[in-house]
């Protein structure tokens, strides 16, 4: 499928093999700009995998990965440019599960390492960046904390920050809310449910469905470690056509 | 009872627990002072008895007051040669972990081979390849006229027991190094790559900065037995701690006195180094403190 105006990010036939376990089997999705993505699916079912494949964190052992006019093919015992990596990588920001601040950095840092070392801007522009991202997440009073004072929502929030510092095209989220408390998974949300009004594309893995119901533009359900169900969120919600998400949904929205 | 007293209650608890942890604290901070004065009294208790027992079996400490300075001299060629060896051998140790650590197959065979040869071969037996084994084969490349290799091969005295400490101690610490990066989290790694850090830059702003914290105390162990195993370059004739001790030792049949002498000072060297080492590993505890 050739890249147009309306697709931001084009997957095509994706396959992910660790060892003789087949991960990923074939998998293709396109996105649009300023679209929330949402996928859902269980526990070892390859959504998150089918997310790091997409900024080669995990490497993918086949397949097209197309993210704003970069594109890398990838193919069995082919190394792919690592320029064409990299490229590929400052399209996209990643949000992970356990945060993974840098411990050793105050907020700040974090949120300006990359500016820094990446894409060298002189460190006083760099500030002037980090400071306008800390208090888009709410944190410029913690500007100058290292994370171990910070709460799990606030550590979140501030990778947030970071990634966003970066002003990609694309930002992934890889189960962003897991590793909190209850009670600190809605301040996380709300800076999300924000970034998506503001029209920040975005590609979520997450096991909240209410964040997938009421935020989400396009809904993927995937199971070993294919797309069983694509749609809208209230047609995959409301009226599943397959067995298997019917059987998910209903497991989950009742311990929702 | 009525409602309201048990829900009343709760409020003062804080305030009678929090007043209880004070006391418990004052308590065990008394306690722990008079542990460190008993366990402190054992150890003059100790050095009285053995000092006793020297003066009765005609040490003389006397002498020692006589020719002290002589040997205390030798505390700047000691601290010297550890210094410098350390300081190179944490670079030999960096490039040994990276090397170990790496895909590459050439990089990961060097890194091997040099840890297992260095830490499978006594430190003396090196000492004596680089003073004594080296000039030989220096003067065999001088006679077939590659003269100035030859002659690079002729080390000093100091310059061998440097050279031999800082491969001697950048093989052990290697190990300490490479444990020290792979005790970094992975989310680490991938954090930074997801920014755009390469592999180096990762390595050097990331991962390095969190694995010496972790590994300052062990650096600082190596730091305390190199300043003793220094001794060993004595057996070329270099003019540190030991070799002072021994040469007036010898000249007056006085060795018990000159080598008390010199495992005194060795000893306050390694008690202040370690008490420097403390501070630093506090310094940089900074950012982990809640």
């Amino acid at each position: 499928m050739p890249m147009n105006d309306n697709v931001i990010i084009n997957v095509e036939n994706l396959h992910k093999w660790f060892g003789k376990l087949h991960v990923l089997k074939g998998i293709s999705f396109s996105v649009s700009p300023k679209e929330v993505m949402v996928i859902i699916g269980r526990s070892g079912s390859g959504k998150s995998t089918m997310l790091r494949c997409l900024n080669f964190l995990e490497e993918p052992s086949s397949g097209t990965i197309s993210v704003d006019g970069e594109t890398a093919i990838i193919a069995p015992r082919v190394k792919v440019d690592p320029k064409k990596i990299l490229a590929i990588r400052l399209k996209m920001g990643m949000v992970f599960q356990d945060f993974n601040l840098f411990p050793h950095m105050t907020t700040l840092g974090n949120v300006i390492e990359g500016l820094i070392t990446v894409k060298k801007i002189p460190k006083d522009e760099a500030i002037a960046i980090g400071e306008k991202y800390l208090a888009k997440v709410g944190l410029l009073d913690k500007r100058d904390v290292f994370p171990i004072r910070l709460s799990g929502g606030q550590k979140q929030r501030i990778a947030i920050a970071r990634s966003l510092a970066m002003e990609p095209k694309v930002m992934l989220f890889d189960e962003p809310t897991s590793a909190l408390d209850p009670e600190l998974i809605g301040e996380v949300l709300d800076v999300m449910k924000q970034l998506a009004r503001e029209g920040t594309t975005m590609m979520v893995v997450t096991h909240e469905m209410s964040f997938a119901r009421d935020v989400a533009d396009q809904v993927i359900y995937v199971d070993h470690g294919e797309i069983v169900e694509q749609g809208e969120p209230q047609d995959i919600f409301n009226n599943p056509s397959d067995e298997r998400t019917r059987i998910f949904l209903r497991t989950f929205l009742c311990t929702d | 009872m009525s409602v309201e007293t048990i829900i009343e209650k709760p409020p003062e608890r804080p305030n009678n627990n929090q007043d209880m942890g004070e006391v418990l604290i004052a308590h065990q901070k008394k306690m722990g002072f008079f542990q460190n004065v008993k366990v402190g009294s054992v150890w003059i208790a100790l050095i009285l008895i053995v000092a006793v027992a020297l003066l009765q079996l005609r040490f003389d400490p006397g002498y020692i007051g006589e020719h002290y300075a002589f040997v205390l001299q030798g505390i700047l060629t000691t601290l010297g040669l550890s210094v410098a060896s350390i300081a190179i051998a944490t670079i030999l140790a960096l490039f040994g972990a990276l090397g170990k650590l790496s895909h590459n197959s050439i990089a990961q065979g060097i890194a091997g081979f040099y840890v297992s040869l260095v830490r499978g071969t006594p430190l003396l037996i090196q000492i004596y390849i680089i003073y004594l084994g080296l000039p030989q084969i220096g003067s065999q490349l001088q006679s077939m006229g590659l003269t100035q290799l030859g002659k690079s091969l002729t080390l000093t005295a100091i310059q061998s027991g440097i050279l031999a400490l800082s491969l001697n101690y950048g093989a052990y610490m290697t190990e300490i190094f490479r444990a020290g990066i792979q005790s970094i989290s992975h989310g680490q790694w991938e954090a930074a790559m997801s920014l755009g850090l390469s592999s180096w830059q990762t390595m050097r702003r990331i991962i390095l900065p969190q694995a010496v914290r972790i590994i300052i105390p062990d650096i600082g162990n190596q730091f305390i037995a190199m300043q003793k195993d220094s001794a060993l370059v004595s057996v070329m004739g270099v003019w540190e701690i030991t070799y002072r001790a021994n040469r007036f030792g010898r000249k007056d049949s006085k060795f018990m006195e000159m080598f008390i002498l010199a495992a005194c000072l060795y000893w306050i060297l390694t008690i202040v180094s370690s008490w420097l080492e403390e501070r630093l590993e506090k310094r940089m505890a900074h950012a982990y403190e809640r």
